[in-house]
């Protein structure tokens, strides 16, 4: 059991799945139960009420000198499980290849204990920014649709005292594989034309976008 | 999952330590125990490089081939985090070097212990018999004992200390350090990963001490 | 005269042509029936009947077309009925009619409905006859109405159908663009969410800094979009130490 080797392993026989392809949108309230109501129809389990979520996420930051690069590492955790976290790691979004059918980003997850806060910040992290999203999660074999509100936190390490951000909802498809396959973007884009007029659409962010932050 | 107890077991200089070893197996085989495969636990250690913090910080992560989808990680202070095996390429994103950029992490080379060898079964107790491998090199022995069917160590401390005692002698006398602290509290694996640390740390400093009297490599 | 019997010599060619054409989409959908009857969906059935009623349309606007000339006004009359095998008659019409006689005259020279059909016929307009004229006229008046009932609920489901298509094209607005910017901006780099730390973080991480990486900070927390600039300045900033690393 070496641990780099199995590591190794791990990465190079791409079973981890740490490519994530994604789609993201917005709807305004207004018309958010319309489009809920078409996700439920598209989506498996259209028989149960869709799932709801209501979730915690502090985006932490490492910086050191100018010569190391800053790095984010999200913790989300679901205010109705709070002991359930969650660590990701984000990479920028591929905006090169404008061929690609959707945004394509490196992404790790890894579940983790609820003393995660701690621990990062003792690792040298500081909290950057946090905020509650809550919202629907639907999903159509391995690919995930939310619709999440989002809400700015007012008093620092209070979740109940919080604002809505804009008069929309995220919507995100996602689907997380261990490597790039064309296929995924296909029937992400075939399942993101349903959806329309909620157009979910490539964002191409500038890089300059990431230094200014 | 119970209450586990790891102890350093003593070579002397006259033997080796696979002797060492075989005497121990063969005495638990005596007593009825029987193999169940083998096990793990390693180490590996990464060393903060991080200018604004105000201390060097040490990460050791550590794999237990007993909860082999998880990875511990504990900082030099004390605190652990236990989490999803892919923690660890997290951890590697720290470790990484852009292109004219330097990282915040970066691994301590020869400072990956582990210890490895049989585990044996005996009713409800568990015995894992490891050998101490440091970059390497045989640097001792560590023998773990579970308990099974109990998760407070004050409630069997006693039947475990008679247990022990019958294959090791008079070497655990008293409960392991980490676990004198938190007798009454329950068990869980990530003490098990405080208690290897702590051996393993004495081990690291045992060879630097004597690095320099016997450079090896 | 002789114009209208070349007119007439073509259209009747036109005709024959255009039954030809029907005659053979029927027989190649009785084959299908016939035969493919275990593979034959429903679309394609109606492909076949599509095709006949194309076919008769044709058929139909050849005989209202003006150049053909009013067929009811040219007269057909048997000159000789024989009870013997005529083999050009067989082949004219691939074998089912066999020879002129008593027998097949009356059937295919018909000008006037079957009997019985005559007989319900006259019936008919009998009792049509008897009919008092002031009830007719109520009948008249009553079929009126709800015809143009009939019509005024059509019309009105037509409106209302037709501008509800109109707005779902002018469907109002469902999302904004704006929006989604300024949320995934919100979620990836915390945009007008992370305003109280901004300056302590600054604060100690400038202490390390050349000056001009401060520059760049403080550039970076007023101005939200400074893109070219900030990009060359970091590139200047970590080629001011290309040897640091050990």
């Amino acid at each position: 059991m070496d641990s780099t080797g199995a590591m190794g392993q791990v990465l190079s026989s791409k079973v981890a799945p740490v490519v994530e392809n994604f789609l993201q949108g917005s709807v305004l309230d207004t018309s958010k139960d319309v489009l809920i109501h078409r996700l439920r129809g598209l989506c498996d389990n259209a028989e149960n009420q869709p799932e709801i979520f209501h979730d915690h996420e502090i985006v932490f930051i490492m910086q050191g000198n100018p010569n190391q690069q800053p790095i984010n590492f999200h913790a989300r955790h679901s205010l109705m499980h709070p002991d359930a976290w969650h660590l990701r790691y984000l990479g920028v979004a591929d905006i090169g290849d404008k061929n690609k059918l959707t945004l394509i980003r490196h992404c790790v997850d890894a579940g983790v204990s609820s003393n995660v806060v701690d621990f990062l910040n003792e690792m040298g992290f500081k909290i950057d920014f946090e905020f509650i999203a809550k919202g629907y999660f639907f999903h159509k074999g391995r690919m995930k649709v939310t619709v999440s509100k989002l809400y700015k936190i007012l008093q620092p390490g209070s979740t109940d005292q919080v604002e809505p951000l804009s008069q929309s909802h995220l919507v995100e498809l996602s689907v997380v594989a261990p490597r790039v396959q064309e296929q995924i973007g296909e029937d992400m884009k075939n399942f993101a034309e349903q959806l329309k007029p909620y157009i979910l659409y490539k964002i191409e962010l500038k890089l300059d976008h990431l230094q200014t932050v | 999952m119970g209450t586990i107890d790891v102890y350093p077991y003593p070579v002397p200089e006259e033997k080796s330590g696979q002797q060492v070893v075989d005497t121990i197996q063969k005495q638990l085989e005596l007593l009825g125990a029987h193999k169940s495969g083998n096990f793990c636990v390693d180490c590996e250690s990464y060393q903060s490089n991080i200018q604004t913090a105000t201390q060097q910080r040490l990460l050791h992560l550590f794999h237990n081939s007993e909860q082999p989808a998880t990875c511990f990680s504990v900082l030099d202070s004390g605190i652990c985090l236990v989490s999803d095996l892919l923690f660890e390429v997290l951890v590697l994103k720290l470790t990484e070097k852009k292109t004219g950029k330097e990282c915040y992490y970066q691994q301590r080379k020869g400072f990956k212990v582990e210890s490895k060898g049989q585990r044996y079964e005996l009713g409800d107790f568990i015995v894992k018999v490891g050998s101490v491998i440091l970059a390497s090199n045989f640097r001792g022995i560590l023998i773990e004992v579970e308990y099974c069917p109990c998760v407070i160590p004050s409630e069997c401390w006693n039947l475990m200390k008679e247990f022990m005692q019958s294959f090791m002698g008079n070497m655990a006398e008293n409960p392991p350090a980490h676990i004198k602290s938190k007798m009454d509290t329950i068990y869980t694996p990530e003490d098990t990963i405080q208690q290897y640390l702590e051996h393993f740390n004495n081990f690291r400093k045992a060879t630097s001490a004597s690095v320099p009297a016997t450079p090896n490599r | 005269m002789q114009k209208e019997e070349k007119q007439l010599e073509q259209s009747l060619e036109g005709l024959i042509q255009r039954v030809q054409e029907l005659k053979n989409a029927i027989q190649l959908f009785l084959l299908k029936l016939e035969h493919e009857y275990e593979s034959l969906n429903w679309p394609s059935v109606l492909d076949n009947f599509a095709l006949l009623s194309g076919q008769l349309n044709s058929l139909g606007r050849l005989l209202k077309n003006d150049k053909v000339p009013a067929l009811r006004n040219h007269v057909f009359l048997p000159l000789v009925l024989s009870p013997d095998r005529d083999a050009e008659l067989e082949k004219l019409t691939e074998r089912r009619v066999m020879m002129f006689n008593h027998a097949v005259v009356p059937d295919y020279l018909r000008t006037k409905p079957e009997p019985e059909v005559e007989e319900k016929i006259s019936q008919l307009t009998n009792k049509a006859g008897t009919v008092v004229q002031e009830t007719a006229q109520k009948q008249f008046n009553n079929l009126n109405k709800i015809t143009s009932n009939l019509l005024d609920i059509i019309n009105s489901a037509k409106e209302e159908w037709e501008s509800e298509s109109n707005q779902k094209s002018s469907q109002p607005v469902t999302f904004s663009t704006a929006d989604t910017n300024n949320l995934v901006s919100t979620i990836l780099f915390g945009k007008s969410i992370k305003v109280t730390r901004k300056p302590d973080t600054s604060n100690t991480q400038s202490q390390g800094m050349s000056n001009q990486q401060q520059q760049q900070k403080v550039q970076s927390a007023t101005v939200s979009k400074a893109p070219s600039a900030i990009k060359t300045q970091i590139k200047a900033a970590s080629s001011s130490h290309p040897y640091q690393r050990p």
